[in-house]
């Protein structure tokens, strides 16, 4: 149960990205007190040679304290067992980023890094930040203000069922593939059913959120070659229950609602940008003092938008 | 003319000034809006407010009398339950527009979103441009008009009124019919078009109900009178209540609605007892004036809180289930007793509010005769989720009890078996529940306390939603809990029972480190034994609904629904309820109200305590290993204190 919200800046540019979403989140947090989280996409780091694949960005939840030193240290030694060469490591909050050359498989890469602490997520562009608190919280530990990118969605939560945690919490990644997070308002209803189907062909879930389960879904679509309109297509049709999700790529957002229209959304779009939240409260504050031209996506609707290359 | 700058104030501040100018018969601006929720909530002057930009959520609801302008979009649930006066929106409105309007001109002049006027009772909801899905979902009655198109599933589920569509209609809902437009409703509809200026050229469809669905085939018969409590014989299948039933379901062919709870035997707090041996404590006449038993509720969030002479309430029990007479008597009794009252679903009528000292008024999914002057003449607001009776079901009212006078107050057409929302048109979830509060609070200027009420499903993840949801108390109702209507199966189970109930909330509360948000259990207390022992397991206090009608003549016979309930209390019909005695049985109610309060007087002093609220669950044992797994609570079958009843007799 929370609040959803994202941006896209058609320039393909890197914009205050981390400033939009902060504005965002924090005009729809009654929706979600529990936790905010942030999926930026800063744009591409460095690239290693000729058509190698760009430097990997990878987040961990690593604690605090001894705890925080050890689980670092555990790390490092399992890249350097996977021949990943670490470029840079930070660690904010309760989290270690790391950016790492590594031209193996990234299901294993990830699959293998989960052994030693939970990830937020991998990308070449995208980083997971999520945390306890507001929005204003979790850009006081982690700086969400000074991210700029080319764009990135966000979420706000209520615990309903699940634990308040910062790896319960949004957006999700799709655990196993890279740049590719969701964040979702509403409930999954075949979740255990699809969940098993996932895993019956070998994919790995790290929470009992369902919204994890949309994202590998989707992820899975598009590893199977399918343009991420398709995915969203197939997941109306496919997912049971209340929906309203984001979900982004490296160059796309897009979103998907479900059928009986249950949860709200609103989107705005200009030359420049286009917005989506689950209120237009948080559009609005993008742009007060004004009237926006919103519209409310029909039920049963998807749609995605690509920034410029 | 005054401009509120929201910009610079709070909507809460903004309300309240907007108040205060409509008293004076000033008009008002309000500047940058910006989209933020509950902009002219709870506004009963005719004021005229214009909103300079986008409105949020509930955008003059709760209403009645106001003129409304805005300029740009509105959020979900424009106009909410308003009752007369007049909303303007030059864009677009979100899901839900004119929910449970009882009145009220309501104009979209762009698209409006789902569910259009979901349990509407009267006035019209006009829209400019498109629908969208679910158009007039369950709507009792008014006129919805849509220039557009109507989406699909148009009137779904449709109980009365017209839903009148320019455009394309798409998929009709269930029990929705194309039916014709006389000339006379297309002049009024043209008319109405043309005085708001909303431009139209071309025809109206009608979609009205089709009939099909608004009435039980076959309803309950009057069976002879079995008492209840041979239902709950452990020793037999095959007892006469059971007969019974499968006598009547030979008769209906459906599943059988009857009134009570549970009727088979369950875990209970009488399978609690006190460790202590209160027998060697000497009968004490004036316990009562000895313990402190007064109880308050509802300060969580600054409202002014519901006093309480002893931790105990009426439990909510609409006038419709229950005949004037029973509400009236109930209502003195409680003010007699010096604790509160509850309206139940249905509405809040003014001989209940004039014998109650205090009572609270209950919100439904149907939002029936629901509205802010009810709010405004109540002590407390309460929105009802669920019941213990029939978790996640909402209630039945059959055609026998559906009286002009009961639809004219819940704003449905008579005579229908009213099967009211399950849910709530704009709660869809925690999230979503949040804003309605708010609202609520807003309507009332953050002065009463609001409550839920759960029935025990899911109570651990309840509970905690409740406290994240800003909620002033809970009332926690267990399966034991009882009904006017509901099927029999789904009675007897669907839910959990009340102790396991109290066990899983305070487990929940515990795990948040949250404080400040008092439970109040209901569902089978039978009496001031049960109450302490609830109180010392950590409830706040109880609610006794059955046991109150029991103590004022109810024969338990679980007819209720039928409608000629013989005592004169499960009815509407006026030869069965001259049968009742107000005043007698208003005084019989209060007499056992205060036999409660005098057994839980005499178990907090035979402790030693000075006031309940020194119980705790030390003091308790369990005397099943059932109620102990439950509860926690040591196995001891051994214990003193059952035999507290001698001590207190």
């Amino acid at each position: 149960m929370c609040g959803i919200a994202g941006i896209l800046y058609k320039d393909g540019l890197r914009h205050e990205l981390g400033r939009d979403l902060i504005t965002m989140l924090d005009g729809c947090q009654h929706r979600g007190p529990d936790s905010t989280g942030f999926a930026l996409y800063h744009g591409s780091a460095a690239t290693a040679g000729d058509g190698g694949r760009s430097d990997l960005r990878l987040r961990f939840f690593v604690g605090e304290g001894d705890e925080a030193q050890s689980t670092v240290a555990d790390i490092r030694a399992r890249f350097a067992g996977l021949g990943a060469e670490i470029v840079e490591e930070e660690v904010a909050g309760t989290t270690a980023r790391f950016l790492v050359r590594f031209d193996g498989d990234l299901q294993q890469l990830s699959y293998a890094m989960e052994h030693e602490a939970k990830l937020a997520s991998i990308g070449e562009s995208l980083d997971i930040i999520k945390d306890v608190g507001s929005a204003h919280d979790v850009d006081d530990a982690y700086g969400i203000a000074g991210f700029d990118g080319t764009h990135g969605i966000g979420h706000v939560r209520l615990a309903t069922e699940s634990a308040v945690s910062p790896e319960a919490g949004h957006p999700f990644w799709a655990t196993g593939f890279s740049d590719i997070a969701i964040v979702h308002n509403g409930q999954i209803t075949n979740y255990y059913k699809m969940r098993r189907r996932l895993e019956k062909r070998g994919f790995e879930f790290h929470t009992d959120n369902d919204s994890e389960l949309i994202a590998v879904y989707l992820a899975d679509k598009l590893a199977q070659g399918a343009q991420l309109e398709e995915a969203l297509a197939q997941s109306i049709q496919d997912l049971d229950g209340t929906f309203s999700f984001l979900v982004s790529t490296k160059d796309e957002i897009g979103y998907a609602k479900d059928r009986l229209a249950a949860k709200p959304m609103v989107l705005y779009e200009d030359g420049d940008i286009v917005a989506v939240a689950s209120e237009e409260v948080s559009l609005n504050k993008l742009f007060p003092g004004r009237a926006l031209e919103t519209t409310e996506p029909a039920p049963g609707t998807y749609r995605t938008w690509r920034k410029a290359a | 003319m005054a401009t509120i700058d929201l910009a610079q104030v709070s909507v809460t501040e903004a309300n309240r000034l907007i108040r205060a100018y409509g008293d004076q018969g000033e008009d008002v601006d309000v500047a940058n809006p910006d989209a933020r929720h509950h902009i002219g909530v709870g506004l009963t002057a005719p004021v005229r407010l214009r909103i300079h930009g986008s409105a949020g959520y509930f955008c003059a609801g709760l209403s009645d009398g106001p003129t409304v302008e805005v300029e740009g979009n509105v959020g979900w649930g424009l106009a909410d339950n308003m009752t007369a006066g007049t909303v303007v929106v030059r864009g677009n409105a979100s899901a839900i527009p004119g929910v449970a309007i009882r009145g009220a001109d309501v104009i979209v002049h762009g698209n409006i979103g789902s569910r259009a006027g979901q349990v509407m009772k009267e006035g019209t909801l006009c829209c400019g441009g498109n629908a969208n899905f679910m158009t007039g979902y369950m709507m009792y009655g008014g006129r919805l008009i849509v220039c557009g198109d109507s989406g699909e599933l148009v009137g779904q589920d449709i109980h009365g009124g017209s839903i009148y569509v320019g455009g394309k209609v798409g998929s009709l809902g269930q029990d929705a019919m194309l039916a014709d437009v006389e000339p006379h409703e297309l002049d009024d509809v043209l008319a109405f078009l043309e005085r708001w200026q909303v431009p139209f050229s071309g025809t109206f469809k009608k979609i009205v109900n089709a009939g099909r669905n608004l009435r039980y085939a076959r309803t309950e018969p009057r069976v002879r009178v079995v008492p209840f409590f041979v239902g709950s014989e452990r020793t037999d299948y095959w007892n006469a209540k059971v007969q019974e039933d499968i006598s009547v379901k030979a008769q209906i062919g459906r599943y059988r609605i009857r009134g009570y709870g549970a009727t088979r035997p369950l875990p209970h707090l009488s399978d609690l007892a006190f460790r202590a041996d209160l027998t060697r404590v000497e009968p004490d006449p004036d316990v009562v004036a000895k313990v402190d038993l007064r109880s308050s509720l509802g300060g969580r969030f600054g409202a002014t809180p519901i006093e309480l002479s002893m931790p105990a309430m009426i439990a909510p029990m609409s006038y419709g289930a229950l005949s004037k007479s029973t509400k009236v008597a109930l209502a003195r009794a409680s003010a007699l007793s010096d604790i509160c009252d509850n309206s139940g679903e249905g509405g809040l009528i003014p001989e209940v509010r004039e014998a109650a000292k205090r009572v609270v008024v209950q919100m439904l999914g149907g939002r029936l005769g629901w509205s802010v002057h009810a709010m405004r003449a109540a002590d407390g607001i309460e929105i009802y989720v669920s019941q213990g009776a029939k978790p996640g079901l909402g209630g039945q009212l059959m055609a026998k009890k559906v009286t002009e006078d009961i639809a004219r107050l819940r704003g449905i057409p008579a005579g229908i078996d009213l099967r009211s929302p399950s849910r709530h048109p704009d709660v869809l979830g925690a999230d979503d529940l949040v804003i309605k509060v708010e609202e609520l609070r807003e309507a009332t200027g953050w002065e009463k306390p609001v409550s839920v009420k759960l029935g025990a499903g899911r109570v651990r993840d309840d509970v905690k939603i409740a406290f994240k949801d800003g909620f002033d108390y809970v009332c926690l109702d267990g399966m034991q809990g009882s009904t006017g209507a509901a099927g029999n199966e789904v009675l007897e189970f669907v839910g959990i029972p009340t102790l396991s109930a109290i066990v899983e909330a305070l487990d929940a509360l515990d795990a948040l480190g949250a404080s400040g948000m008092p439970i109040m259990l209901m569902g089978g207390i039978k009496d001031g034994i049960d109450t302490a022992k609830a109180i010392a397991l950590g409830a706040h206090g109880v609610a006794l609904g059955t046991s109150t009608i029991i103590a004022g003549g109810c024969i338990a016979c679980l007819q209720c629904a039928v409608g000629q309930c013989v005592v004169g209390i499960a009815t509407q019909d006026p030869v069965y309820e001259a049968r009742y005695d107000v005043d007698a049985e208003s005084w019989n109610i209060h007499r056992y109200l205060e036999a409660v309060r005098w057994q839980l007087a005499s178990v907090v002093h035979a402790h030693g305590y000075g006031s309940v609220y020194d119980l705790s669950r030390d003091d308790l044992v369990a005397l099943t290993p059932e109620a102990a797994e439950i509860t926690r609570l040591p196995y001891a079958p051994e214990a003193t204190g059952n035999t507290l009843a001698r001590a207190v007799a």
